[in-house]
């Protein structure tokens, strides 16, 4: 237990420092990109007919919320309000925490990239055995071929084809999170909506990402199926139903490292997919931000995308030791 | 194996089905129908305030948001307006005091009167985020010196003393009125004496700064205020907000509801063009407003049933502007070369086809202005720069340039070209390329380069990286505002209250680098940012000499080539809605919502 306590504690030293590193790095990055967002601001003041005073100052009301002064001043500031756990104030939603903003759109994000994982894991695994166990039949074959092809394709692809033919064409789906006009709530109709709402986003996600696990697994089993133990297990007459369960849980090991690792990047959430069916993100989010050049609420959305990933990573690096018992022993030894 | 594959899937499709379906309402079922379209100045963000001077806030101009008056798709005249919460105004011929009488029967939502009190509560709140006749400092042009409530429907504004700015009747009837009873506890009791100290020349100046201050920090804590319920004096008040749409109902205290057909107005979310071009397409709006649409898009949406389109003015122009601290650019004969060689309407036709028109000349004002103000016949007098190749050569020779073998040379070198445009606007990307390849065939080598994104591209031209880029010209209607883009700070000119100041290329946002001073034949020595400032000033008579010389001055020297003029065209869906404004109608640049207080759109 003890060394269980210290590994954590490393994990979580490491994990600080890298946390440290990164939001360092994002906050210099972000301030390198080009663009000035308080131009950007006054000449679309400007094209809608406000006259050049009045633009200008509109942007300085508007921007009077970030931090003046060197860049070392506000690296400072940055730090500082980070060790509050204030994230600072968007430009783009005026003077709204971009705690708030970052908040609220995580949660869209969370569960949808969640469902869609979770499908693609699903999928992927299930059909990755069938592949291997029938690896010379053409169903085998042809799962092979479709996980590779769908695999190739990109999300915004796939998210761009189901848009135009599942809401533009036919108009089976909606885009966007919810229908406005339901009550909200914790009631069936407005769950309903929110459900059906998330169902195309989350396939989309969920095809464009399966093919690797289906793949990956498809490889894991194949090696596992050549093991002496699987071949001692027929020689001994041991039941196929049992067999298989040996085969699955070998084999599925390095896949819970990726799907931990999925879970981690999910808060990243899926750029285009949300994007393309308009749902209210934090990818969205981070589009929207960076178009704007809104510098605290990309440093506070990467911040959250970096912690999810280092959080993730820790959860994944102690569930192995958990749940592959050849790594409790090496610990042990 | 396969089948409980197929039955996952099956299974996963019909709960897909299910909930789809299950999600779905039927949005006509209201009386008056449910109006759904987008608000053209934000997408919908939950967390923001019900702030009308916030700039992402949950309120929408027309809907729950009302100003005195709203401003008409005019030509030529800023200040022609549609009567608001004012039901009718007059104005001294100086523009020096501005009365204004309040709709009689005009309320907030919570059923209060709307008051001249809260004019004045709106004048303070407009103070603290300044610009226009809100200007906190002192001497600005235009400001407003004093403001009286008269009695309870009554307000009278007084200019400040020492100018006698023509816009000062737009700043104040576009001004945003807010509830007394909301904001009014938010702000100091003293506000008024602060603005005072803040914006009175004689006041000592350190009372003055401290007062600005104060007002500064104040405008960001308003700014930031949003009152947990929706206050509204507009035909509607918002019921609730979601991320993927605000839900707006019918408000049963406006002063003209009987005129106000639908009993809500759906305001969907949208994180960009192609969103809202994808809504319309699936004829999910009853109507949208103007965005920039390529052909093929504007085919599919018009294919739809019930979908339309309605077109009218607009008072924008895509000019290519140059920067002249790139040699030969600042000789003009150059320009002029290139102002020859482009062919406008092949450029219009490739770049904006179908909501652009090619410019008639340059002047500094989209065409049908400059018709207003000139005339026919004065600007049948301009250089209309039709495309003319051999005028482009002695253009250049002039100024010169060579020829070795098919290549213009300058000294000594390929007189080269790079055209700037940031990705994403389609329109300028594409007009971008025809005119490249007009010159490459012409012996000029050109090319077109994309920035990253606008907040690059305006970052960059304004560092004078790009020789030649796009360029937003002719804001209108007001003469000041188009003229200040050619004279304005990206060209060298700053107003300071009644006077202008020139920085040198390359200091003070001056990226365009032209001369401070030019002659004109017929005209002699010409100061166009003098001239563009005394703008603001003038009545209509002096507007007209002075629009005379500014476009006479521009079609000379040519700062920057009008391409084409943009025209206003917005889409309608007439299947749920009908009684839409016509094409050319002066409200085409208004929100639905005005269009309603108007008496149009009612359901089918």
């Amino acid at each position: 237990m003890l060394k269980f306590l210290r590994r954590l504690a490393g994990h979580v030293v490491r994990g600080l420092v890298m946390i440290w590193i990164v939001t360092t790095f994002t906050f210099v990055l972000v301030r390198l990109m080009p663009g000035d967002p308080v131009q950007t601001q006054y000449e679309t003041l400007l094209s809608k007919g406000m006259s050049p005073d009045q633009a200008k100052a509109q942007v300085a009301v508007t921007y009077g919320f970030v931090p003046h002064g060197s860049f070392w001043s506000q690296y400072g500031h940055y730090l500082w309000q980070l060790l509050h756990f204030d994230l600072g104030r968007s430009v783009r939603a005026q003077g709204v925490s971009v705690t708030t903003e970052v908040l609220s759109t995580a949660k869209w994000t969370i569960g949808l990239v969640l469902a869609g994982t979770l499908l693609s894991f699903l999928f992927g695994v299930v059909l990755g055995v069938v592949a291997a166990m029938r690896r010379n039949s053409h169903l085998g074959n042809g799962l092979s071929i479709v996980g590779s092809l769908l695999h190739g394709v990109p999300q915004y692809v796939m998210a761009l084809i189901l848009v135009t033919f599942l809401t533009v064409k036919f108009k089976l789906f909606s885009t966007g999170p919810v229908d406005g006009l339901l009550e909200p709530g914790f009631n069936g109709p407005y769950i309903a909506s929110i459900v059906a709402h998330a169902v195309l986003p989350a396939v989309a996600f969920a095809l464009s990402s399966f093919g690797g696990y289906l793949l990956s697994m498809k490889s894991s089993v194949v090696s596992v199926l050549g093991d002496d133990f699987i071949l001692a297990s027929e020689l001994r007459g041991i039941r196929p139903s049992i067999i298989f369960r040996y085969v699955a849980r070998n084999a599925i090991l390095p896949l819970f490292t990726v799907l931990a690792l999925s879970l981690g990047f999910m808060v990243g959430g899926a750029v285009f997919i949300e994007n393309a069916f308009n749902y209210p993100g934090m990818g969205a989010m981070l589009v929207a931000s960076i178009g704007q050049r809104d510098y605290s609420e990309m440093s506070g959305a990467f911040l959250l995308i970096t912690m999810a990933v280092i959080i993730a990573n820790i959860c994944a690096d102690m569930l192995y030791t958990v749940i592959d018992p050849r790594v409790r022993r090496g610990e042990g030894a | 194996m396969r089948k409980p594959v197929v039955a996952v899937l099956t299974a996963a499709g019909t709960l897909a089905t299910v909930l789809a379906a299950a999600g779905c309402t039927d949005s006509s079922s209201a009386d008056g129908g449910v109006f759904t379209t987008i608000d053209g100045n934000h997408p919908i963000n939950v967390n923001a305030p019900i702030n009308p001077y916030n700039q992402a806030s949950n309120t929408f101009v027309g809907y729950n948001t009302m100003q005195l008056g709203w401003a008409k798709n005019s030509k030529t005249d800023p200040n022609a307006f549609y009567p608001g919460l004012a039901k009718s105004w007059t104005e001294t011929p100086d523009h020096l005091k501005l009365t204004v009488k309040l709709q009689p029967k005009a309320k907030w939502s919570d059923g209060k009167d709307v008051t001249a009190e809260d004019v004045k509560t709106s004048a303070a709140m407009s103070f603290t985020q300044g610009g226009g006749a809100f200007a906190v400092s002192p001497g600005a042009a235009g400001g407003l010196g004093d403001i009286k409530v008269v009695d309870s429907k009554t307000i009278e504004f007084d200019q400040a003393a020492g100018s006698a700015n023509n816009s000062f009747l737009r700043n104040i009837l576009s001004m945003n009125v807010i509830p007394k009873s909301v904001y009014g506890p938010q702000m100091p009791a003293d506000i008024w004496d602060t603005i005072k100290t803040a914006t009175d020349p004689k006041a000592a100046k350190a009372d003055q700064t401290k007062a600005q201050n104060t007002i500064t920090s104040l405008g960001k804590k308003l700014v930031d205020f949003g009152p947990k319920k929706d206050v509204s004096a507009g035909p509607f008040v918002l019921q609730r907000v979601n991320p993927g749409e605000a839900v707006l109902k019918k408000n049963t205290y406006f002063f003209d509801a009987d005129k106000i057909g639908p009993k809500q107005v759906v305001l969907k979310n949208y994180s960009g063009n192609e969103q809202i071009w994808n809504y319309l397409i699936a004829g999910q709006l009853d109507a949208a407003p103007y965005t920039s649409t390529p052909t093929n898009v504007v085919k599919k949406i018009v294919g739809h049933k019930g979908n339309g389109t309605v077109k009218g003015f607009s008072p924008v122009a895509a000019s290519l502007a140059f920067n002249q601290s790139y040699k030969p650019l600042d000789n003009v004969h150059v320009r002029r070369a290139l102002a020859y060689l482009i062919d406008r309407k092949l450029t219009t036709k490739i770049g904006e086809a179908e909501s652009g028109t090619a410019s008639q000349t340059t002047t500094g004002l989209v065409g049908d202005a400059a018709n207003a103000w000139l005339g026919a016949d004065g600007v049948n007098k301009l250089n209309p720069y039709a495309h003319d190749t051999a005028k482009a050569e002695k253009e250049l020779k002039t100024a010169g340039l060579t020829k070795s073998g098919k290549t213009w040379m300058y000294k000594g070198k390929p007189f080269t070209l790079n055209i700037q445009a940031p990705t994403g606007f389609s329109d300028w990307i594409a007009g971008s390329k025809s005119i490249s390849s007009q010159l490459t065939d012409f012996g000029i080598a050109s090319s077109v380069k994309t920035s990253a994104d606008y907040a690059t591209y305006l970052s960059e031209i304004a560092e004078g990286k790009y020789q030649v880029g796009f360029w937003l010209t002719a804001l209108g209607p007001s003469t000041y505002n188009a003229y200040a883009r050619l004279y304005g700070p990206s060209n060298g000119w700053t107003q300071f209250g009644a006077q202008v100041k020139h920085s040198a290329a390359g200091k003070d946002g001056n990226w365009m680098g032209g001369t401070e001073t030019a002659n004109v034949p017929g005209l002699g020595t010409v100061n166009p940012g003098d001239l563009t400032n005394q703008l603001s000033q003038a009545d209509e008579a002096k507007q007209k000499e002075l629009v005379g010389k500014l476009a006479r001055y521009s079609n000379d020297q040519l700062p920057a080539i009008q391409i084409w003029d943009y025209v206003n065209v917005q889409f309608t869906n007439t299947t749920r809605f009908t009684n839409f404004p016509k094409d050319d109608s002066d409200v085409l640049r208004l929100s639905p919502g005005v269009w309603m207080q108007l008496g149009y759109i009612k359901k089918k």
